[in-house]
């Protein structure tokens, strides 16, 4: 365990005022479990008992004291999803994991937990499997869902997906093209800019594929860096209207040609996007 | 981004938006919600934006990402405006033509949402059932706007109710109108919620006071909490809005449960809009009034839905319950007083302001006003929210927005309130829903779930799904809650494994009372619910796990095994002998096949295959294994003598003596089974054949003669005598019997007395029963039909009756008049399919009148036309006569097949109790009529029934006679049957497939070649289809086989 990480999430919170449930989920989203040492710290960083701190830590289902699984299985066991056979569908994934529900697997690989619900009831049983939802899954299916879970979701090929398309895009202040058709990315124009962290300042190109996150940069950015973005004709900063939903990092955005807008997350590693064309 | 400093500015930009708009442009609206998000809506998204972007599309189209449509049964939806056209289960590839049809004003048809039975195709979404019976209130904006663009909000008429209540309402004001409209929560407990809010409005305020939104929805089963806070979280903010306002809060706290990831990302950024627009924070549109808001996080606790758990985790420490009073309102999170209302709650606050209360409160009834969401999901078909107004029926709910069952199976309840909830049976379903009419029935309003549940659903399974639920949620701080749960799941996991006895489940019912009385929150007191409510209403459920080791809906696993096995009346093990044909052992799945059932080629023609109706695959959404057919391949390939490990006592003269009265499948079964023990029995058959139904009633063409008199014959042995043309109450009685030297009597005479129609129509000319027009050929080969022949009645003699007419040489055409509609009607499925390929014609909701006849011959039969009205008991539509609307259909032969009952009128005679319907009275767990010594069994008991169960009973009856004879108890404790023969699955069914493989057609000879002769139409299937087939297995035995394999391997390792 990195103690660093949790200083720095320990004071992140101190200053926003959060919390005990806030901190232990930001540790554990972080280490994927709340190791011993991190809640000894919380402890003594908010001057409550440990007692107090394994408490709250064993009273919610959400927090593990054990390390967990690369990837998280969950099957859904609300009540629609039981009665159209959730339980089967568990028993499968755990014949199929070999394990049983609430554990990991001895290669860390998967961790199989159950929940309660998760509303999608109309769905059922449902099984949701490193974010991404399976609906109406049928004992047959369970093998094929660990094997796109174990080749993961993202990899498919930016040729072949036709979900994928260019956005062309120009800068909301000056309105000049931020196309770059001297570096060509995923077979077109790449979206260049200038980006500056840390008193470092140097080019940035993306994909201009929506769904490709292809990047290239002058200086290499440290993961979890908030990168400002500058326009590379009027030099002003592509400030976003809303912070990024997922990790609250300022958003940048685009003008996308013909109309609409593109708002990309500006934490270095969060691919959180949205594109409105209004 | 603009900021507003007052009311004219939010205003002005409402005016600036709304001209903008324009509304002659179309729009497409993509579902963007959770459960579409499942079904792949993202792809959608994408090939929307795409397609827009490639072709330049932007000033010709909108698009929107909206929230729930509500119907997610048939997700990804599509709506488009301004035509309001609704595209169901759309895929990606389908988009750029929806656009593409949208632009021009046209539709792509067959992507508009058609009902599945009517075949009706809706061009417009309000006239969809689903929605038409709906009153979408709270919902209405889910599918209209972009959930995080403030501007879509604000442009339909959003944040006019903050404006509203800014512009010179006072407080008192805004609380009178909410006390006014008659809102009451909406979390389930229905407070009113203006009374809450005037408490908080008297409480001190220099501390600051809290306003929360509870959206911990624990309840499994319930979605709309999160389906409002994804589709419209500013509808939400506004509600808080106004109730910060109306009681003087400072600050707004959301509780949101951690496993609605999109909830809580629409709510941040609605609530960093609101903020960046000035609709939230210090001196709200240059008023003195301020908010701000907070978002917290539930970690997975489902008690924390409890208010006072609630605050606790807010406060960030373990969430339990605390004693009230004080109550929230005085004392609540960091002791400062606050008012904690459901998301559904604050979602309903703008609609109160914008329509006045008195508008509001003639929604719904008195007491209970406005609409409520439920989730209506389960055994339904059309699930989705459906929001309608409080006080409608459940029926109105279940049939007619949800759209009744599935499949076939039946509807017996409906489960609301979650797990502190209850069931309500099929037939409380008039009950119109209210806070208090639930509460009375012995369930509660909860959050708004409806769980439906259909004939495959367990009850006691279900109080046990509930029971566990709530041990491991109870937080523990009252013993009778933690150990009163986990007592109760245990007493309930017993019964379900056939461990119970009737004394514990009484224990059962005093623990669940004791539970309700002494815990202090509502997890604890509400935790009987389940419980209490299925002990009441289905009691029967479980007396069967109980006392009969058996799971009619055959869900419990350690009392089903294999379903097939276990819904087979004789406990075929189909799951064997499937296994078996897959490795090409035909000898040895015959054995399995032969040794439950002596009618094993009659049953792989005729038996109605619950089998199938069980088979895992199909009631997982897949289909059934085709297991009759594949019954059907081994019994047409292998040779019965190949079976013969039965052991057979001949019978001395001094043996015991039965008299089996009636040769059908049912005396037959109970005079083999008697004859192998060493009885002589005597088979009394008043036809000149044996068979019963088999060989009058059941046609030629599902049952060949020659296979059905093979297989009688087999049967037959030198314990046996058979005596045809010998009928009880015409040729002897059953005190001849006794004084012949019989020591016990089995009645098995079956049913065979066709009903009559009410108009004593059935002494006209050329007008014959069903029974009677298919025993003239069966028996006698007369054909009695000629020329235009109508058949009356909708079950399986009816349409075996109009499909032998067709068969005959002088038919001209054969019309089928049924009272209600084909969806209905009784007779199985394939049957009703074969007809209507024959050329059948099934006229639907006609009731005959009177017969027309002229010169001694029949002319015809007139008839009125029915309505479907309401849903009976059955789950099925009752015909209504409409007795202005009738025509004359000309006919020149009728048949009357609306069902057939026992002629016993002489066996009260003979001192055997009947019923009204004519049926002997009899014990139903020893078949003992109320005679000693005659036992009764088959359609004579049950009325016309299936082949399968009447072997069943004559099975039993041979069982119990046997005990009789033997001076035992008849009655035993059954044992339960698990699969317990291993058979290593083939290493091929393991292969990674994607495609399912689809069930195997049943081959059948060619319609054309049907009219004019008897051949039998279905035929075998061939080696390779059945491999296949049962390739498709899942092998549900495994789980107990294998398990006791790996046990014994592993003894074998250590001996090693």
């Amino acid at each position: 365990m990195n103690i660093e990480i949790v200083e720095k999430i320990l004071e992140k919170h101190r200053k926003q005022g959060d919390g005990l449930i806030s901190i232990l989920e930001e540790i554990q989203s972080r280490f994927t479990y709340l190791p011993e040492e991190a809640l000894r710290m919380v402890a003594s960083e908010r001057n409550i008992p440990l007692v107090n701190v394994y408490g709250v830590a064993t009273f919610y289902r959400a927090f593990s004291l054990k390390p967990r699984g690369k990837h998280l299985i969950c099957g859904c066991l609300g009540t629609a999803c039981h009665v159209r056979g959730g339980p089967v569908i568990v028993e499968e994934l755990e014949k199929n994991l070999g394990v049983k529900r609430g554990e990991t697997t001895p290669d860390k690989e998967f961790t199989l937990e159950t929940v309660a619900c998760l509303g999608a009831c109309a769905l059922g049983p449902v099984v949701v499997a490193d974010g991404k939802y399976f609906p109406k899954v049928r004992k047959t299916k369970v093998k094929n869902i660990l094997e796109q879970v174990r080749k993961g979701f993202e990899d498919s090929s930016v040729e072949q997906d036709y979900h994928i398309f260019p956005v062309e895009v120009s800068c909301p202040n000056c309105n000049h093209s931020l196309m770059n058709p001297n570096h060509i990315i995923d077979h077109y124009p790449s979206i260049r800019f200038i980006a500056s962290f840390d008193q470092k300042h140097g080019w940035i190109e993306l994909s201009s594929m929506y769904g490709s996150y292809k990047v290239f940069t002058e200086h290499e950015i440290p993961s979890d860096t908030i990168v400002h973005f500058f326009c590379t004709h009027c030099h002003a900063e592509l400030t976003g209207s809303s912070p990024c939903p997922a990790c609250n990092a300022p958003m940048a955005s685009m003008i996308v040609r013909g109309g609409g807008i593109i708002q990309i997350c500006s934490r270095q590693g969060c691919r959180s996007h949205m594109l409105d064309l209004g | 981004m603009l900021k507003l400093f007052s009311i004219d500015d939010l205003r002005n930009l409402r005016e600036i938006i709304t001209s903008d708009i324009d509304i002659k442009k179309p729009c497409i609206n993509i579902c963007g919600e959770t459960a579409c998000l499942a079904s792949e809506a993202n792809l959608i998204v994408r090939a929307a934006k795409g397609h827009i972007l490639g072709k330049r599309l932007h000033d010709k189209i909108s698009l929107r990402i909206t929230g729930c449509h509500g119907f997610c049964e048939m997700g990804p939806t599509i709506v488009t405006e301004p035509q309001n056209a609704f595209y169901v289960k759309v895929k990606s590839e389908d988009v750029p033509r929806i656009i593409d049809a949208t632009l021009k004003n046209k539709y792509v048809d067959e992507l508009l949402y058609t009902d599945p039975k009517s075949g009706t195709k809706y061009y417009s979404q309000n006239e969809i059932p689903f929605f038409k019976n709906q009153k979408r209130t709270v919902f209405s904006r889910n599918q209209k706007i972009d959930p995080i663009r403030i501007y879509d909000y604000i442009a339909s008429g959003g944040y006019l109710a903050i404006e509203k209540v800014l512009s010179g309402m006072t407080r008192e004001q805004v609380v009178n109108e909410i006390k006014n409209s008659g809102l009451r929560g909406r979390g389930g407990a229905g407070f009113p919620t203006g009374l809450k809010w005037e408490m908080l409005a008297k409480q001190p305020s220099d501390e600051g006071k809290y306003i929360v939104c509870n959206a911990d929805e624990g309840d499994p089963g319930a979605y709309m909490d999160r389906s409002l806070l994804e589709g419209n979280p500013h509808g939400v903010i506004e509600g808080m809005l106004i109730g910060a306002f109306a009681t003087g809060a400072t600050k707004a706290i959301v509780y949101v449960r951690n496993e609605y990831p999109m909830a809580i990302k629409h709510l941040i950024i609605a609530l960093s809009q609101a903020r960046d627009l000035g609709l939230i924070g210090e001196n709200i549109l240059g008023t003195d009034f301020s908010l701000d808001f907070e978002v917290v996080k539930g970690a997975g606790a489902f008690v924390c839905g409890e208010e006072t758990a609630l605050m606790r985790s807010v406060e960030g420490k373990v969430g339990e319950p605390r004693q009230r009073p004080p109550f929230p309102v005085e004392k609540g999170i960091y002791g400062k007083p606050t008012a904690i209302n459901n998301v559904e709650t604050w979602a309903n606050i703008p609609i109160i302001i914008e329509k006045g209360a008195s508008e509001y409160a003639k929604i719904g009834t008195k007491g209970n006003s406005g609409t409520k969401i439920f989730s209506l999901v389960g055994k339904i078909k059309n699930t989705g929210l459906v929001e309608v107004p409080m006080g409608i029926t459940i029926k109105k709910i279940v049939y007619d927005i949800g759209g009744g069952s599935i499949g076939n199976a039946r509807i017996k309840a409906v489960q609301t309130g979650g797990p502190s909830g209850g069931c309500i049976p099929a037939d409380k379903f008039d009950l119109h829903i209210d806070y208090d009419s639930l509460a009375q029935a012995g369930s509660i309003m909860g959050s708004g779930g409806m769980i439906v549940m259909d004939e495959k659903t367990c009850m006691v399974d279900v109080a046990k799904y509930f029971m566990n639920f709530l041990k491991s949620e109870s937080c523990g701080k009252c013993f009778t809650c933690r150990k009163g749960t986990q007592r109760m799941y245990e007493l309930l996991d017993e019964i379900t494994r056939g461990q119970g006895t009737m004394e514990k489940l009484d224990l059962l019912e005093e623990l669940a009372l004791a539970v309700k009385d002494t815990t202090m929150c509502g997890l604890g007191q509400t935790a009987s619910n389940p419980v209490l409510s299925t002990l009441k209403y289905f009691h029967d459920e479980y007396v069967q796990h109980i006392i009969y080791k058996r799971c009619p809906a055959g869900v419990c696993t350690e009392l089903v095994g294999a379903p097939c096995q276990n819904a087979c009346p004789v406990g075929t093990e189909a799951w064997r002998y499937v296994a078996l044909i897959e490795k090409g052992e035909y000898e040895e799945a015959y054995k399995v096949i032969r040794a439950p059932n002596p009618f094993p080629s009659v049953c792989a023609r005729v038996c109605d295959h619950k089998c199938e109706a069980n088979c895992r695959l199909g009631t997982t959404g897949g289909q059934p294994i085709a297991v009759r057919a594949l019954k059907r391949f081994i019994t047409d390939t292998v040779d019965p003598s190949v079976y013969n490990s039965e052991k057979f006592i001949p019978a001395g003269e001094d043996s015991r003596r039965i008299a089996v009265i009636g040769a059908g499948p049912s005396g037959l079964t109970a005079a083999y089974y008697l004859s192998l023990d060493g009885y002589r029995v005597s088979v009394f058959e008043s036809e000149d054949r044996p068979g019963g139904m088999l060989a009058c009633g059941i046609p030629e063409y599902r049952l060949p003669r020659n296979i059905l008199e093979k297989e009688i014959d087999a049967l037959l042995n030198e314990n046996i005598k058979l005596e045809c043309n010998k009928a009880l109450g015409r040729d002897f009685t059953v005190d001849g019997l006794f004084k012949d030297g019989f020591d016990a009597v089995f009645l098995s005479m079956g049913a065979h007395k066709s009903r009559t129609l009410e108009f004593g129509a059935d002494s006209a000319p050329h007008v014959f029963s069903s029974i009677n027009f298919l025993k003239a050929y069966n028996l006698r080969g007369e054909f009695l039909a000629k020329g235009r022949v109508g058949v009356i009645g909708g079950g399986n003699s009816a349409v075996d009756a109009a499909r032998a007419a067709f068969r005959q040489p002088d038919v001209q055409n054969v019309v089928i008049l049924y009272r209600r509609t084909i969806n209905e009607m009784p007779a199985y499925e394939e049957e009703i399919k074969a007809a209507l390929e024959e050329g059948v014609e099934i006229r639907e909701l006609v009731t005959p009148g009177s017969i027309f006849t002229q010169n001694g011959k029949l002319t015809g039969i007139e008839c009125f036309q029915n309505v479907l009205g309401d849903i009976d008991a059955s789950g099925r539509r009752q015909p209504v006569l409409n007795k202005s609307k009738k025509t004359l259909v000309s006919f020149d032969t009728l048949i009357v097949g609306i069902g057939e009952h026992p002629d016993t009128g002489f066996l009260k005679e003979m001192e055997i109790a009947i019923d009204s319907d004519g049926k002997p009275i009899i014990d139903p767990d020893t078949l003992a009529t109320s005679r000693e010594g005659v036992f009764a069994g088959g359609d004579l008991v049950t009325g016309s029934s299936t082949v399968i169960g009447a072997i069943a009973m004559g099975k039993k009856a041979a069982l119990v006679i046997g005990r009789y004879l033997r001076n035992e108890e008849l009655w035993q404790t059954p044992e339960i049957r698990l699969p317990d023969f291993f058979l290593e699955p083939s290493p091929e069914s393991d292969v990674e497939t994607d495609m399912e493989l689809p069930r195997i057609e049943i081959p059948e000879i060619p319609v054309e070649s049907r009219a004019d002769n008897f051949s039998e139409v279905e035929r075998t299937i061939s080696r390779e289809a059945a491999k296949v087939e049962c390739g498709r297995c899942l092998r549900c035995d495994l789980a107990f086989t294998q398990k006791r394999e790996d046990e014994i391997a592993a003894v074998g390792d250590k001996a090693k």
